[in-house]
């Protein structure tokens, strides 16, 4: 790849010697580091590495221990993010932090003071005209009327970049903005990136997924448990050296690689676990047939939208059943209720962990038990949850999934986005179903997280259990699935097993349905 | 799987006191129970007749319906639903009991069991309109409470229903009652009590406590994790029913008569001492003990304005002032976090 590395002009903000504590943790521990105009900045770093907090700290939202801010030169303080925002600093975040039943003018122009007729009512023409003008300096196909809550995740992140634009932000940072986002919506969103640059923007992108970052970005900086440990151009960089910078030690096997490695093959000879037939649902599910055996790992591969989601739930009645039958060790299962497909065996690991797998304001504790609470009564018959019994299950999958967390009664909001999800499937394993589906397990989970989770799904399917595993990223499916089954539009339009289980022919499979 | 870098550097446990002394967390932390100490001693100091056991005896007994109330409200509050129809429950159901006794020589066992029947079917309408339905339950509530109301206006023309010469005193003990030899408190102290533990044991202990929990911190992650969620949604709706039946029983027994009152302090009251109770608990959870806490705040309160002699006005804007106050306390630990 060509990337074009502009002469680096005079540092448009300076860290220097930030410390930030967290009772019980050093979040961020003695960082310096200067941005410069015109540049795209990949920030890259395990869960709980320090880069949120960071961000968080040049945005105005906690404050450092210790350390400086200085922007063009200038000492900057900040109080609280309007502050920042009032410096020129913009920030999208992960999770949407739009006004969702407020039009995208609304939305552009929020914080900045609505134009004004008579001193008193909002001169709305004036509000669409202003807020036309940065979205279309995006180039994106949006109405400053619409309400933000209906736009699709990709406009909804454009509107936020829109809203950084219209302060005349210097410096935009952008966190996991890919996340959701479907490849052409990507494409586009490195093209708004790539021409923000271009005039002069210093943008920081942060992300787990690498390829993006050796795509898009000039540097790359590298945190690792609170500290930076690399800060280097991208083009010095290969993919095996920046996951070492990022895991502290040396191992990066491509997919096929892990594949090999781990003598992953076509699917076991074994009896189905999970029969689905015909299956129809209302949220876009067509025909969809398929069976999954003990010991299996099937991965659903298909692009963003293409209905793994909706299908998995359909199949354990989180979302009525239209048509179909689920079967599970045979029997076949109603479609209505959780509860019931739980007793016979099935769990979904579902795709967002905040709204859909924890929850957040329960320790990490009665998390783990929620979903198996009957299995840990004080006496069998007397329905009254044993805290012992509850902490020793606690304490043993916190044990064995290596979550950190200081102890079983932390709340869940507090752990960092990679252990929220080992919460969710440590909830699973102690509810002890033959059958499990992971719907994108590993969004926003680091390197080595990741690397865990497939540990998990491997042990699982050697205990005899049976696996679906969904992802975005085709790599993960590769590296440790025996069969992959790939949707289009709702439907199974592709089936993959053994060695012909590699990227591009799910990528090819993907793209070819048109 | 080994322990990883990914674990941040922790100095111990986390939570671990930094040291000095954190006043404004104790202040925050222990808001409620800070201002609950603090007008004690206000009031007595003001008035050592405060203190008096009888008059705390006498307190504690005119509390018993309100706590009732409250902790019936503390069950929809944790799944995160209103329920304003209680009041409404309440005064249909005291009406009603008071007319079969009064008016239709039931046995007074007979005309209960009837009233609990119509407040478990009024509470069980409000869960099956709100859970079943998909109804907000804020509304849904408010409009069930105002037929009731409404109701019990028409069944008596807008008046008190007095039955002081025919409610036989077995009933009439239900409100005010022999005290016991020992604490010698009367009996609406001893069935409130009996209920909160009771309310306690069933939030706090039960997994069916915990899956109200969980439906309060996310409905959708507990419907995933196979709770049955419509069910104890409703449940919550029908146990409110339940508490109203107990109040309604002690506020006509105590005055032996139905009141044609709109309930409406009553209910501001009880959801007042819910979420002064929330508001003293570490995670601002709902909990039975600290709608006791509430109830007992809100009694010792209004008695300290009525010994210095203020009247009702007066008292309902120091009530007020009292829990802003304590709501502020709470507040000033959750924004710095």
């Amino acid at each position: 790849m060509t990337v074009n590395v502009p002469e680096a002009t005079a540092p448009l903000l300076e860290v220097s010697e930030v410390t930030k504590r967290y009772p019980g943790v050093l979040a961020v521990d003695d960082v310096t580091l200067t941005l410069a105009a015109g540049q795209i900045i990949g920030l890259v770093g395990k869960n709980g590495a320090g880069k949120s907090t960071l961000i968080k700290i040049i945005a105005g939202a906690e404050h450092a221990d210790e350390g400086h801010l200085w922007l063009n030169g200038e000492p900057l303080v900040l109080h609280r993010p309007h502050d920042a925002t009032v410096a020129g600093l913009a920030f999208v975040h992960q999770d949407l932090q739009d006004v969702g039943d407020l039009s995208v003018a609304e939305n552009v122009m929020l914080g900045l003071g609505y134009p004004r007729k008579m001193g008193l009512f909002v001169d709305w023409a004036e509000l669409y005209r202003m807020a036309a003008e940065p979205i279309s300096r995006l180039e994106a196909d949006i109405d400053p009327r619409e309400p933000v809550g209906e736009l699709s995740v990709a406009k909804q992140r454009l509107v936020m970049i829109a809203r950084g634009l219209a302060q005349r932000a210097q410096l935009l940072v952008l966190d996991e903005p890919s996340a959701s986002l479907t490849d052409e919506e990507i494409d586009h969103l490195f093209a708004v990136v790539r021409r923000l640059r271009d005039d002069g923007m210093a943008v920081v992108y942060v992300s787990h997924r690498l390829e993006e970052i050796f795509q898009l970005t000039e540097r790359v900086i590298v945190m690792r448990n609170g500290q930076l440990v690399a800060d280097e151009p991208t083009a010095s960089l290969n993919r095996s050296s920046l996951i070492s910078h990022i895991t502290g030690h040396e191992h990066a096997q491509t997919a096929a690689e892990r594949r090999a490695s781990r003598g992953v093959d076509g699917r076991p000879d074994t009896d189905a676990m999970l029969e689905v037939e015909g299956l129809n649902a209302d949220t876009g599910v067509h025909d969809c047939s398929f069976d999954v055996r003990k010991g299996e790992i099937l991965g659903l591969g298909g692009l963003m939208g293409s209905g793994r989601t909706e299908m998995v739930r359909a199949v354990f009645g989180a979302d009525h059943r239209l048509e179909g039958t689920v079967r599970v060790h045979g029997r076949e299962i109603g479609g209505n209720h959780p509860s019931e497909s739980m007793s016979a065996g099935l769990a979904l690991l579902p795709e967002d962990r905040k709204t859909q797998g924890n929850i957040m304001d329960f320790s990490v504790r009665n998390n783990i038990t929620l979903a198996s609470l009957d299995r840990h009564r004080v006496r069998p018959r007397v329905p009254f949850p044993s805290s012992r019994s509850e902490k020793q299950a606690a304490d043993g999958r916190i044990g064995r999934l290596s979550i950190a967390t200081p102890h079983d009664r932390q709340l869940v909001r507090l752990l960092s986005g990679g252990n929220q999800q080992k919460v969710v499937i440590a909830k699973w394993l102690e509810q002890g179903a033959d059958v499990l589906i992971f719907d994108e397990p590993t969004i926003g989970v680091d390197v080595d997280g990741k690397e865990e989770i497939y540990d998990i799904m491997e042990e699982l399917a050697a205990e005899g259990k049976a696996v679906v595993f969904i992802s975005s990223e085709f790599s993960e499916l590769v590296g440790v699935c025996h069969r992959v089954l790939v949707l289009h539009e709702g439907r199974i339009v592709g089936e993959l097993e053994g060695d012909a289980v590699t990227e591009p022919a799910i990528v090819e499979i993907c793209y070819s349905q048109h | 799987m080994s322990e990883t870098a990914s674990t941040p550097k922790t100095s111990g446990r986390l939570g671990s006191w930094r040291g000095e002394f954190d006043l404004l967390g104790v202040i925050s932390r222990y808001g409620v129970i800070i201002t609950l100490l603090g007008s004690i001693l206000t009031f007595t100091v003001l008035n050592d007749r405060f203190i008096e056991i009888d008059g705390i005896r006498t307190s504690l007994n005119l509390a018993s319906p309100l706590l009732m109330l409250a902790l019936g409200l503390t069950v929809v509050l944790a799944m995160g639903d209103f329920d304003l129809s209680i009041t409404g429950i309440q005064s249909a159901a005291g009406a009603m009991v008071v007319i079969f006794i009064v008016n239709h020589d039931w046995s007074w066992l007979l005309a209960i069991v009837v009233g609990l029947l119509f407040c478990l079917f009024a509470g069980s309408l409000n869960g099956l309109l709100v859970s079943y339905a998909g109804m907000p339950s804020f509304i849904t509530t408010l409009a069930t409470g105002l037929i009731l109301i409404g109701t019990r206006y028409e069944s008596a023309d807008g008046r008190n229903i007095t039955g002081s010469q025919d409610l036989p005193d077995i009933y009439r003990d239900f409100g005010v009652g022999k005290p016991d030899p020992w604490l010698e408190l009367n009996t609406p102290v001893w069935i409130a009590a009996g209920l909160a533990i009771l309310m306690w044991l069933l939030m706090s202990k039960t997994e069916v406590g915990r899956y109200m929990y969980a439906i309060g911190g996310n409905p959708e992650a507990a419907r995933l994790s196979g709770i049955n969620v419509k069910a104890l949604r409703a449940l919550g709706f029908t146990a409110v029913g339940f508490m109203a039946l107990f109040a309604a029983v002690t506020t006509t027994a105590r005055t032996a008569s139905s009141v044609a009152d709109s309930g409406f302090s009553t209910l501001l009251g009880a959801y007042a001492a819910a979420f002064l109770g929330a508001a003293s608990s570490k995670r601002t959870l709902f909990n039975v003990p600290g709608t006791v806490l509430g109830v007992i705040f809100l009694q010792a309160v209004d008695r300290g304005l009525i010994l210095e002699g203020y009247s009702t006005g007066v008292r309902d804007i120091a009530k007020g002032c009292i829990l802003l106050l304590a709501m502020a306390f709470t507040r000033i630990g959750a924004s710095r976090q």
